[in-house]
């Protein structure tokens, strides 16, 4: 934990008016609050410091309190007892430079809350201004999901502030899709209803398979002799193997469309896209020079 | 009595808000306020929307047609976010796995 400089987090200077202090507060808030930057954790932070800094520079109070002790913050409390026993005596005292200490920045509070340097000087967050309190904080939560679990409906118990919640997660959820829960975000107050919970799927890719919303793709090496003359290939789909006649001549990434053989439809039961089947022609290398010659040969009857 | 519906002058006084605020947003169409045995009743439903305006008002002094503004452009942004993600699903069908989604 360090020093913040809050004259240098909201670009004022040190003999900035308080009026200066507010105007430059609004114009960094306006860019950075997260309502306007969502999903944006760099907004956040970055939000969050600018309201720490205008916590205490738009404070008066506070900011007097930081101007005085500023880098010598460890000691406030010291100065403040040692002040007042000269103030007793009669006697002045300057705050110097030598308790200047250098420790490591632990970074701004999550979740809206200050950083350790802001509590260490005036104790924890007292809220200035319009304190407005009725419907609870929302929540949000991140699930990652393996494809397979994605593919199933299953019930999960997730864990939010400490609270164990059940829920069921239907087959089909998308990467990115959110829920939400009503009322399983934090309490209200004053009478106000509870605040929701927002769930957040995140569906790891697959190995095997391509997820296009309910459709699922494939791609199956196809040997150029099956390709040319037609013959039989095993496909692996997500209940198992199957087996495709393949036409003769069959070309390089020709497609095969396999109904209802792709991922289920998020909320309708029984119901699945499609598989779709890319053939990729594999050209033989190596050739021995048998297989070569046979091959010129059939270049003379082309 | 019904509990998704909160009475405004309550809603007000509980959170400090003008209830003209109230009727001004109401006027833009930015929130419903529907009137139930005389009393002029918020949706709970909409308390999370009307919180976010409550704070680009009061905290950011963007006024009621800034409001209007941000919240259709933000749409906006979430509907070509939203579209941008699948179009980069329909990338990596191409081979292109190194896109992050």
């Amino acid at each position: 934990m360090a020093y913040i400089d809050y004259y240098k987090i909201l670009g004022v200077d040190k003999n900035a008016s308080q009026d200066d202090i507010k105007k430059a507060f609004k114009k960094l808030a306006r860019k950075y609050h997260p309502d306007l930057n969502p999903n944006d954790p760099n907004a956040k932070q970055r939000f969050q410091e600018i309201n720490e800094a205008n916590e205490v520079l738009g404070d008066p109070e506070k900011r007097k309190k930081y101007d005085q002790y500023g880098e010598n913050w460890k000691h406030a409390d010291e100065f403040e007892a040692q002040r007042q026993q000269y103030s007793r005596q009669g006697g002045g005292f300057g705050s110097s430079g030598s308790y200047w200490s250098s420790g490591d920045f632990s970074g701004m509070g999550g979740d809206g809350e200050f950083s350790d340097f802001f509590e260490s000087l005036f104790g924890t967050r007292k809220g200035r201004g319009r304190t407005s309190g009725f419907r609870g904080q929302d929540y949000t939560a991140e699930l990652r999901l393996s494809f397979q679990e994605a593919a199933t409906t299953h019930k999960q118990i997730l864990t939010v502030n400490g609270k164990n919640i059940r829920i069921t997660v239907p087959a089909g959820v998308a990467d990115g899709q959110t829920i939400k829960l009503k009322g399983q975000g934090g309490p209200g107050v004053n009478g106000g209803p509870a605040g929701d919970l927002y769930i957040t799927f995140s569906i790891a890719e697959d190995p095997v398979f391509k997820r296009l919303g309910d459709d699922l793709y494939v791609t199956s090496p196809l040997d150029l002799y099956t390709a040319v003359l037609g013959g039989e290939q095993i496909i692996d789909t997500m209940s198992g193997k199957v087996k495709l006649q393949v036409k003769p001549g069959t070309q390089n990434g020709a497609k095969v469309r396999l109904k209802g053989k792709g991922f289920p439809v998020y909320k309708q039961e029984g119901q699945f896209g499609d598989l779709i089947v890319t053939y990729s022609v594999q050209i033989p290398t190596n050739l021995t020079p048998k297989q070569k010659e046979l091959f010129q040969e059939l270049q003379k009857q082309h | 009595m019904r509990t998704d519906l909160i009475i405004v002058d309550d809603y007000c006084q509980k959170c400090h808000i003008d209830p003209d605020f109230i009727l001004l947003l109401e006027e833009d169409g930015l929130i419903n306020v529907q009137t139930v045995d005389g009393e002029r009743c918020l949706l709970e439903s909409e308390l999370g929307e009307l919180e976010r305006f409550t704070r680009w008002y009061y905290d950011l002094s963007i006024n009621i047609e800034g409001i209007s503004v941000i919240r259709d452009l933000l749409g906006r942004m979430r509907n070509m976010e939203e579209e941008i993600r699948h179009l980069k699903r329909q990338l990596r069908l191409f081979g292109d796995s190194n896109l992050p989604l």
